[in-house]
């Protein structure tokens, strides 16, 4: 279970029977011993074909935007995506991971993954923060023990919130977040004249609570 | 099986002044005193105790005097901030590899792209060399580099997407390859747009110093070239004016 780094840019995973692997589309590098691969289509129109372990993957995933592959045998199968730095996020079980779907390179099957519509987790506050920070109204949340592989532009790393730690985090930089953290989107002028490069980067993400959110070297999106 | 997961960072844990750990792509900074940033190279920052850190553009500072005396470039003064109060600011820049610079009592001049903070110590003035920044006094700039930095020293010459800057040593001067010069001087004069392939141009660099290179340059459109264009077809007469404009006509449908 789990990945292994390769480079700063591929990982290596590991895949058994009953320890299969999600990635988006177009992320398998190359892949040894006997592995088959299989599209999942989930979403209100889509269904699920391929069968097998695809299909009861599928039923999880409602409104998916990154269409996902699964691996599954026995064998490694490395993976990268247009040449984006891969970190590997080792999660405990005890508090789900919010990640944009477009960060995600790949994650453990058998960690349940959902699609989390923004409005729902903070009302309008979260749609006004998918709107505004680019990600979309949906997020994808994987709740249970494994690793995750995510995407960035030079790396990510970790910061900690709590307690009077409260940090502020530029929307384009904002990868992940693990844990019971509010993220407020706000704008400020100052902030606006920090980060602008263009026009509509003028808001800054809150985030306070307790928890980790992680964060790429660069204010580039993917 | 070792865990690869980095592990979280906060206040007692960031470094002072330094790289974040295990990624050469981000660098944090422990505010003391004003610190000179351009914009759009910030991530995160961690403002102590919930106190604010201000970020106040160059146009707009309650620091006027101050900035005035060290920041001596009308060109790029909009894309420069005064970053003040008491935290960590964590920056970035497209995935570059980040470095910290000493300068004492010196002179260096970097791509203006490349530079992403200054303190206050040091004093900005443009160069004599289109798109660079020069930073005299003593104090820490940040800097950024496709790759890590390589030292060199002249006499040298130098691909200008792989010149990061210099120091010490007196401006450049252009190398045109010979070959290439004896090609445009056989050509028809007005041929010569459009036969440039890059490398025929080098900055020749002579004396004694350091000249720092990248492994290359990823070119943004730089703003300030067209600023500076601007600012320069102010001088030109009605015949220049439409000459540039058939040029510019030219280049146009050649790109699109």
């Amino acid at each position: 279970m789990g990945f292994t780094k390769v480079t700063p840019k591929v990982v290596l995973a590991e895949v058994r029977p009953g320890q299969e692997v999600l990635a988006r589309r177009g992320a398998m590098l190359a892949s040894s011993g006997e592995i088959a691969f299989s599209p999942v289509v989930g979403g209100p129109g889509g269904g699920a074909y391929g069968g097998g372990i695809a299909a009861s993957l599928a039923r999880g995933m409602q409104g998916e935007a990154v269409p996902l592959m699964v691996a599954e045998g026995n064998g490694s199968v490395h993976y990268g995506f247009r040449g984006h730095h891969v970190t590997v996020i080792d999660l405990d079980g005890s508090h789900p991971m919010s990640v944009e779907a477009d960060r995600l390179l790949a994650h453990d099957a058998n960690m349940s993954s959902s699609v989390v519509f923004l409005g729902q987790q903070g009302g309008l506050r979260g749609a006004v923060r998918g709107a505004v920070t680019g990600q979309g109204l949906f997020t994808t949340q994987l709740s249970g023990r494994g690793s995750v592989a995510v995407l960035s532009h030079g790396g990510t790393f970790a910061l900690r919130v709590g307690g009077s730690q409260q940090i502020v985090v530029d929307p384009q930089a904002y990868v992940a977040h693990v844990g019971n953290l509010r993220l407020d989107v706000a704008t400020a002028l100052s902030w606006r004249d920090a980060v602008g490069r263009g026009s509509g980067e003028g808001v800054q993400l809150k985030v306070s609570g307790e928890g980790t959110v992680y964060v790429q070297a660069s204010e580039e999106k993917l | 099986m070792v865990s690869t997961s980095p592990q979280p960072l906060d206040p007692s844990t960031l470094p002072d002044h330094d790289n974040v750990p295990d990624n050469p792509y981000a660098y944090c900074v422990r505010l003391n005193g004003p610190l000179f940033m351009q914009t759009g190279r910030m991530i995160a920052y961690y403002p102590v105790g919930g106190g604010t850190i201000r970020f106040e553009p160059l146009t707009a500072t309650s620091m006027t005097a101050m900035v005035a005396s060290h920041f001596s470039s009308p060109l790029y003064s909009r894309d420069w901030v005064v970053a003040n109060g008491q935290g960590h600011v964590i920056l970035g820049d497209r995935g570059y590899d980040i470095n910290s610079y000493d300068l004492d009592d010196g002179n260096l001049t970097v791509r203006a792209a490349n530079l992403l903070a200054f303190d206050a110590g040091l004093e900005l003035k443009e160069s004599i060399i289109p798109g660079f920044l020069t930073l005299l006094g003593t104090g820490k700039f940040l800097a950024s580099s496709s790759g890590p930095v390589i030292f060199v020293e002249p006499p040298v010459r130098v691909d200008p997407e792989a010149l990061v800057g210099w120091a010490d040593c007196p401006a450049p001067s252009q190398h045109f390859d010979a070959g290439w010069m004896g090609h445009f001087l056989g050509a028809a004069r007005g041929a010569v747009f459009g036969t440039r392939s890059g490398e025929e141009r080098q900055y020749d660099f002579t004396g004694a110093g350091t000249v720092l290179l990248q492994s290359s340059e990823r070119m943004l459109e730089d703003p300030h070239v067209v600023r500076r264009l601007e600012g320069e077809v102010n001088q030109l007469g009605t015949g220049q004016l439409r000459h540039l404009a058939g040029v510019i006509q030219s280049r146009l449908s050649q790109n699109g």
